[in-house]
């Protein structure tokens, strides 16, 4: 996070969808993209927290020179001289693959099903195991419990098709302090479900049960 | 209030976020800009499509430069997740600790209803105008830097306080350790005593010891008692009494405290006669003495029958002695007893290693209490049921472990929260980190939880992990008091301590000195800014850093002024209705538009005058949304909170208003929808009562319930009933709640009165008759004469006789 140096930054010119765009070193593309009014969707982004690529729906075109390929936005350093395409046939195509794995995930997700909808995309060729399931894992929560809030009550558990957002031992967390942080930022609706599970009773920690 | 640095007009930037189309497609940017600018508090005014982006924070960055702003209201989204971006980001531009508003238009305004751009647009102004008002009154405080003076100081004689005063040396502070003797050797012949069992941990413990003992980092301080702990963090001062009967002072930076728990034997149950049967601590005893045993020894783990629940502690030492035996005789028996209920605390080397030693583990079915006979101790398996007996030559019982007196009188002298029958650990304070400081004393050792050696010596290591944390920051002028603390004003204060009964972090303490009186002071790293004690204090000794009662009354009275008759304003608490408030906007639900919302950090540091402001300045209601009951986060807050709501129902009624027009609400972050029905609810309410009718009577209570508030006896009898931190019952569920309220009610209808008959007074500006006072109050004379008499008696006011008839004026 060097952006307070402004002064000395270069001005990077690039273009997207066309339109000739400038932006700093060190800015995402997914910053510049939307701070001049270009629409990108996103889940698991947050103004707030540092970008982790988790979700995949930030997509976009890239072109350089003669070659070009597909990026996520909130993780791609702009350059000078880059064709940026927000909207283009590829980025639509992999955006709507995106989509459909979502859906298989977290088929309960009315934010998903909405985005889903907006792509044309209705239901999806991957199996669902949980027809309840709303997270998608993209770890927001976690990320915002460790750089906003700072406790770590909340981190991934297990791995691969059993990985899921708990507390140490699936007990509810003494570290939590039930700021809500999780469910406010919580891209699918999934964490308002369990924050219960997360703060436990709370009566029972605050007032006479607590430290001092 | 206002300060030589506040009298500098203040530069309020006002930054319009589109937030992508969630704001600007809800309400008309335009329009509000143009509101805004009207606003003559505010100095600049800008639509950012993302300020909280890289690109948006450059132009923001710029525009604090360019225009000289020292004040900035961001209209966004959640200030509880953007604002420390914010805050991070724009220290460099000069914007320091609450010098940044955020105020949620996305989720209190553009979501929360379907109005029209252009109505939103003013609905935003008016909330953005109280928050500039609010920056406006702020007199704008550095950082607070806090010093780490002189050494770490480790009491208690806890083991663990070595394995503190060890990673301290290793980080090159200097430490003084408190200990019962510099003998290493007398230190290691009593460690049993509390840590049965931990031989073989022995050797390693000495090292530490010594390294500790010869480490030019360390002082000891031998033979002496902890009397006193007083000053803030980096800067305590300690005081031991000798054994000669003086006193000596030491100042330390931090504190640790090591404190062991305290084992003693079972007494007379189980047959215990501390020979043949005997518990862990007493058999350690008798190895030193007499050497290991060649006999047939049964270790029975029998805290479940004691109700303790350590069996697992128990049965590791159980272990651990069984093993030093088997490895000192061939000859000796060694058998262990527990019940099944407990899961075996050994790792599958070691029941290997158990097997091979021939250390037999028995599990019993508890529901059959084995029974211990002379030579005998009967025992039924859950899977045989049929009783069976096992021989001893030395039965040996688990020890009970509790609080000693040593360690109670230190935890006392250092303020740790004791509770009987129960140990010190307890759960952290359910607020931010960035809350509180650092946690005050440490506290290491099994006395916090029965516990290993092992894990005692981590502890120490963890506390004081902590401390070198602290004292890095601080060396390299980085360590800083949290933003929102609670300052006292010595010269008003008098030393009373309600401020310090209420006060539930601790953070509260006399200023060092004898004698009464004696103004109080908080500790900056301590206090977590919860603010009910401002709130509470009777002589306005305390403020609130950076959100003052002269900001909150100004953020209260502008909005207040801008609302129409039908608009109601209410405040929320971050942790309950105004996290509530926001998932609402962002899970689309509509709730009534004529309600403002104000994001608090506790309800409880709302202050009765800033509610008796709002009602004076124009509000025909007010709605406080805080947590669920007994779920505050600043412990009883929100209780105080509903105490002080019961003081302005009654003085509504006194003003003839209805007492409805004032309510409490709790709602849980987590339910929405619970939000939205309250504010409906109160709406309604709102609706059927209608405004209150403005005519001179009105306003002239009013202004009497406003001063009411400040007034220090009322305040007093407020702050009485005020529910301290640790008490079990509701205010109202106590045994004189009713005797309470009622006397509250007598103070209350007497104040009321003097405080409007001092109006009069004030406002005549000459010498007044009582007969004029009554007929300009409309009260009964006699009454009038009754007040006015008592007020002349206690020199409120003074009484001149002209032609034989008394007059009044004020002194």
């Amino acid at each position: 996070m060097s952006k307070n140096s402004i002064k000395e930054k270069n001005i990077i010119g690039f273009t997207i969808n066309g339109q000739a765009v400038e932006a700093e070193e060190g800015w995402t593309v997914l910053e510049t993209a939307r701070y001049n009014g270009f629409h990108i969707p996103t889940l698991c982004y947050h103004e707030a927290i540092e970008p982790s690529g988790a979700c995949r729906l930030c997509v976009v075109e890239v072109r350089e020179g003669d070659w070009s390929k597909v990026v996520i936005s909130c993780m791609y350093p702009v350059k000078e001289g880059i064709e940026i395409l927000t909207d283009s046939p590829r980025v639509h195509n992999v955006r709507r693959w995106v989509l459909e794995m979502l859906l298989a995930e977290c088929p309960a997700s009315k934010e998903i099903q909405a985005l889903a909808a907006e792509y044309g995309v209705s239901s999806s060729r991957f199996a669902s195991v949980d027809k309840e399931n709303q997270c998608m894992l993209c770890g927001l929560c976690v990320r915002v419990c460790n750089e906003i809030v700072g406790v770590n009550a909340i981190s991934f558990a297990s791995r691969g098709t059993s990985k899921e957002i708990a507390t140490p031992y699936k007990v509810p967390s003494t570290a939590c302090v039930a700021c809500g942080s999780c469910v406010t930022v919580c891209p699918t609706g999934a964490m308002q479900a369990r924050l219960d599970q997360v703060r436990g009773d709370i009566s029972q920690r605050t007032g006479h049960g607590h430290a001092h | 209030m206002k300060d030589s640095i506040n009298e500098k007009k203040a530069r309020i930037g006002v930054f319009l976020c589109e937030c992508g189309n969630k704001i600007a497609s809800k309400i008309d940017l335009n329009a509000l800009e143009n509101h805004v600018k009207n606003d003559p508090m505010v100095t600049y005014v800008e639509i950012n499509p993302y300020p909280c982006s890289a690109p948006g924070l450059k132009a923001v960055r710029k525009a604090v430069e360019d225009k000289k702003l020292d004040r900035i209201v961001v209209a966004g989204c959640e200030s509880r997740i953007i604002l420390k971006k914010f805050e991070r980001e724009l220290l460099d531009s000069g914007l320091e600790q609450g010098q940044i508003a955020v105020v949620n238009l996305r989720d209190h305004v553009a979501q929360a209803s379907d109005g029209e751009p252009e109505e939103l647009a003013v609905k935003a102004a008016k909330l953005i105008g109280s928050w500039a008002a609010g920056l406006e009154a702020l007199t704008p405080m550095p950082r607070q830097k806090v010093e780490m003076n002189g050494p770490v100081m480790i009491v208690g004689g806890g083991i663990a306080g070595y394995s503190a005063a060890h990673e301290l040396i290793r980080h090159q502070i200097d430490v003084r350790i408190a200990v019962d003797t510099e003998d290493i050797e007398d230190e290691i012949r009593t460690v049993h005593e509390f840590y049965p069992g931990e031989r073989h941990y022995h050797r390693h413990l000495r090292k530490i010891m010594q390294e500790v003992m010869e480490s030019p980092y360390v002082e000891r301080i031998t033979g002496c008692d902890l009397k006193k702990v007083m000053g803030p963090v980096g800067d305590y001062s300690v005081a031991f009494s000798t054994q000669y009967g003086q006193t000596q002072q030491y100042n330390a930076s931090a504190i640790i405290a090591a404190l062991d728990t305290h084992m003693v034997n079972q007494g007379d149950n189980y047959g215990h006669d501390g020979e043949r049967i005997l518990c862990h601590t007493e058999l350690e005893e008798y190895i030193w003495l007499h050497g290991p045993l060649h006999e047939n020894l049964v270790f029975w783990v029998n805290d479940l029958e004691n109700d303790q629940p350590w069996a697992h502690l128990s049965a590791r030492s159980a272990w651990n002695m069984a093993r030093y035996i088997r490895e000192h005789s061939g000859l000796a028996q060694l058998t262990i007893l527990y019940n099944d209920r407990i899961q075996l605390p050994l790792s599958a080397t070691e029941r290997a290693k158990s097997r091979q030693m021939g250390i037999k583990w028995i599990p019993y079915d508890g529901s059959v209490r084995p029974t211990v006979l002379a030579g005998y101790i009967t025992y039924t398996r859950r899977d045989v049921q049929i009783e069976e007996e096992l021989n001893w030559d030395r039965l040996v019982l688990s020890p009970v472990r509790g609080i000693g007196v040593e360690v109670l009188k230190v935890a006392e002298i250092l303020g740790y929260d004791i509770v009987e029958g129960r140990f010190l650990e307890r759960n952290p304070q359910m607020v931010r980190p960035e809350q509180v400081g650092q946690e005050e004393k440490l506290l290491a050792g099994s006395a916090r939880r029965p516990c290993d050696l092992q894990e005692s010596l981590r502890q120490g290591r963890r506390a004081a992990s902590k401390v070198v944390e602290m004292v890095e920051k601080a060396r390299a002028g980085q360590l800083y008091a949290p933003k929102v603390i609670v300052t006292v004003d010595e010269s008003k204060c008098t030393g009373c301590g309600l401020c310090k009964e209420i006060c539930d972090c601790g953070g509260i303490e006399p200023v060092e000195g004898a004698g009464g009186g004696i103004p109080r002071r908080v500790d900056p790293m301590v206090c977590t800014g919860g603010g009910t004690c401002a709130a509470a204090c009777p002589y306005n000794a305390l403020t609130l850093q950076t959100n003052t009662f002269g900001q909150m009354e100004a953020r209260t009275a502008t909005l207040v002024r801008q609302l129409k008759s039908n608009e109601v304003m209410g405040f929320a608490c971050n942790w309950g209705g105004a996290a509530a408030a926001d998932l609402a906007g962002l899970r689309g639900l509509k709730s009534d538009p004529g309600f403002y919302l104000l994001p608090i950090s506790c309800i409880g540091q709302l202050d009765p005058r800033v509610m008796g402001r709002a009602f004076l300045e124009g509000a025909n209601g007010l709605l406080l949304i805080g947590c669920p009951p007994e779920q505050c986060h600043h412990s009883y807050g929100l209780d105080h909170t509903w105490s002080r709501v019961n003081v302005i129902k009654k003085l509504l009624s006194l003003c003839g208003l209805e007492r409805e027009r004032i309510a409490m609400a709790h709602a849980d972050l987590n339910d929405p929808k619970h939000y939205v029905r309250i504010v409906d609810i109160f709406m309604a309410t709102m609706e059927r009562l209608g405004p209150i009718r403005r005519d001179t009577t009105t306003k002239e209570r009013l202004q009497g319930l406003y001063e009411t508030l400040q007034n220090p006896r009322m305040r007093w009898v407020l702050g009485a009933g005020l529910r301290r931190p640790r008490e079990e019952t509701y205010p109202g569920d106590q045994r004189n709640a009713l005797a309470y309220d009622e006397t509250l009610s007598d103070v209350l209808t007497e104040e009321f009165l003097r405080a409007r008959v001092l109006n009069i007074l004030r406002g005549a500006g000459e010498i007044v008759r009582g007969n004029i006072v009554a007929n300009a109050l409309g009260e009964d004379k006699s009454q009038v004469a009754q007040c006015l008499a008592g007020m002349v008696k206690e020199g409120l006011i003074h009484r001149i006789y002209k032609d034989r008839t008394p007059y009044y004026n004020i002194g």
